[in-house]
């Protein structure tokens, strides 16, 4: 088995521990960001055949979609609200994907929150997982209040509905203030950095 | 009968009372009847105010197709749009059923049509007119059993009245022949984008039972578009600013967020 399947595994299986409701704050590193993809989207909510809302304010859903498809990731069941693709005039392919919710700006936290809302609500499975990608992305945009606020109201209002949070945070760049925030609303934290070892 | 408190003490244990014993009309907005302790307090004639754009329109159609879904005949009044224009623009709503149309229990009708029947054709009502047509929209609602109206916009209709005297006379007498008939009313109000008033005339607020004040709120750049109910007799509420979207499953609201705000 290759580091990479270990790794993506490693965080399956944390995963599956959870109980409904739970916030998770997935710390990675930029070089095993297609091992959480595949640890999180495949391993983890396919196998459960989970709806998955993948807040995208890294890079534009088309990115990512790609991303997946290139790693044999089935994405039908994958909806995502891309943050970005509209402060780059890149909307087109956004405006014809079913799959696809765009906000105008990642500054626009309450349409985060409104648009995730929308999805879930819009989902007919059982059991829902909402990723944020990431939380570093949102930093640059906002300040630490309203993005404390933000994380605070959204994944109180998921908790609510049983749906699974998952936050991922970049470890090249984050911050104490930034780890804090993260902190103070997960149940728990997954390491899954360069040299995180096996537990 | 509302609940009136007039004690400022509390025995251990014993809450005030939240929401009075009114009678609720669920609006269906899960948001709204949040912050509204359960709804609309039942016969209250509620101003729904704000400027172009803002969502209005859309949100009094959704109550009155909950209204009409939840097997309540509800009338929609359409002064300045033709109806059918109206359903086609409207956002397609996942619970619109065109059948609730077609059965009667979803009512449009065409003001300036009612107009032209009682022979209103001058630029201005009288006192004698309006009576003539609180008294047509009144048998209008008991003929159809309507328990939700929507006017919109009361507004255009003010324009035809002119002084504030004649209406302040309208929405009294309007208001209460709906209240008096178990018909809860959503007034449509349109007011300037810049304005702080709830209404364009400075009296339909002050005779309506609630205010829901809609509008578009710049934010660094983003304009969000916000609801917050300003007044609701019979019922506590939250006077929280709301942020909402319009989306094909209905309005929805989330809080508006503080953090790093200007206050705005």
């Amino acid at each position: 088995m290759t580091d990479t399947t270990k790794t993506a595994e490693n965080i399956a299986r944390q995963l599956k521990e959870l109980t409904p409701g739970s916030a998770v704050s997935l710390q990675m590193s930029v070089d095993n960001y297609l091992d959480v993809m595949r640890g999180v989207i495949d391993m983890y909510a396919g196998k459960r055949d989970m709806d998955t809302i993948y807040v995208t304010a890294t890079i534009s859903f088309e990115a990512i979609k790609r991303v997946m498809q290139a790693l044999d990731i089935d994405t039908s069941r994958v909806y995502f609200v891309d943050c970005i693709s509209h402060i780059m005039m890149g909307t087109a392919a956004a405006q014809k994907d079913e799959h696809a919710s765009l906000v105008e700006s990642p500054t626009m936290l309450e349409n985060i929150m409104l648009k995730v809302e929308y999805l879930i609500r819009r989902s007919g499975s059982k059991e829902k997982l909402v990723v944020i990608d990431s939380i570093n992305s949102l930093a640059i945009h906002n300040n630490n209040w309203i993005l404390s606020e933000f994380l605070h109201i959204m994944v109180s209002g998921l908790r609510s509905k049983e749906a699974y949070t998952i936050i991922l945070s970049v470890e090249e760049h984050s911050t104490p203030e930034i780890a804090n925030m993260v902190n103070l609303v997960c149940d728990q934290g997954i390491r899954a950095a360069k040299d995180a070892k096996e537990e | 009968m509302e609940t009136i408190i007039c004690g400022p003490l509390y025995s251990q244990g014993t809450m005030p009372p939240r929401t009075g014993d009114r009678e609720r009309c669920v609006t269906g907005i899960d948001g709204l009847d949040t912050i509204l302790y359960g709804g609309i307090p039942r016969d209250n004639t509620v101003l729904l105010t704000g400027s172009c754009g803002t969502g209005k329109t859309s949100l009094a159609l959704e109550y009155l197709i909950h209204g009409a879904v939840a097997g309540e005949n509800s009338l929609f009044i359409s002064v300045t749009e033709d109806s059918e224009k109206l359903l086609t623009n409207i956002i397609p709503y996942k619970f619109f059923d065109r059948e609730l149309v077609k059965s009667g229990r979803l009512v449009f009708v065409d003001l300036p049509s009612m107009y032209e029947r009682l022979g209103m054709t001058k630029s201005e009502l009288t006192m004698e007119e309006i009576d003539l047509l609180v008294a047509a929209i009144g048998n209008l609602v008991k003929e159809m059993g309507a328990r939700r109206l929507v006017m919109d916009s009361i507004t255009s209709v003010c324009y035809k009245l002119k002084t504030p005297e004649k209406i302040r006379d309208f929405i009294l007498k309007l208001g209460k022949t709906l209240s008096d008939m178990n018909c809860t009313s959503i007034l449509v109000s349109e007011v300037a984008a810049q304005s702080s008033a709830y209404s364009t005339f400075g009296v339909e607020e002050a005779i309506s039972d609630g205010i829901v004040l809609m509008a578009n709120m710049e934010r660094r750049g983003d304009l969000l578009r916000t609801l917050q109910v300003i007044k609701m007799r019979g019922t506590m509420h939250s006077r929280a600013k709301y942020v909402l979207d319009l989306t094909p499953v209905g309005v929805l609201l989330v809080p508006l967020l503080k953090g790093g705000s200007s206050g705005t």
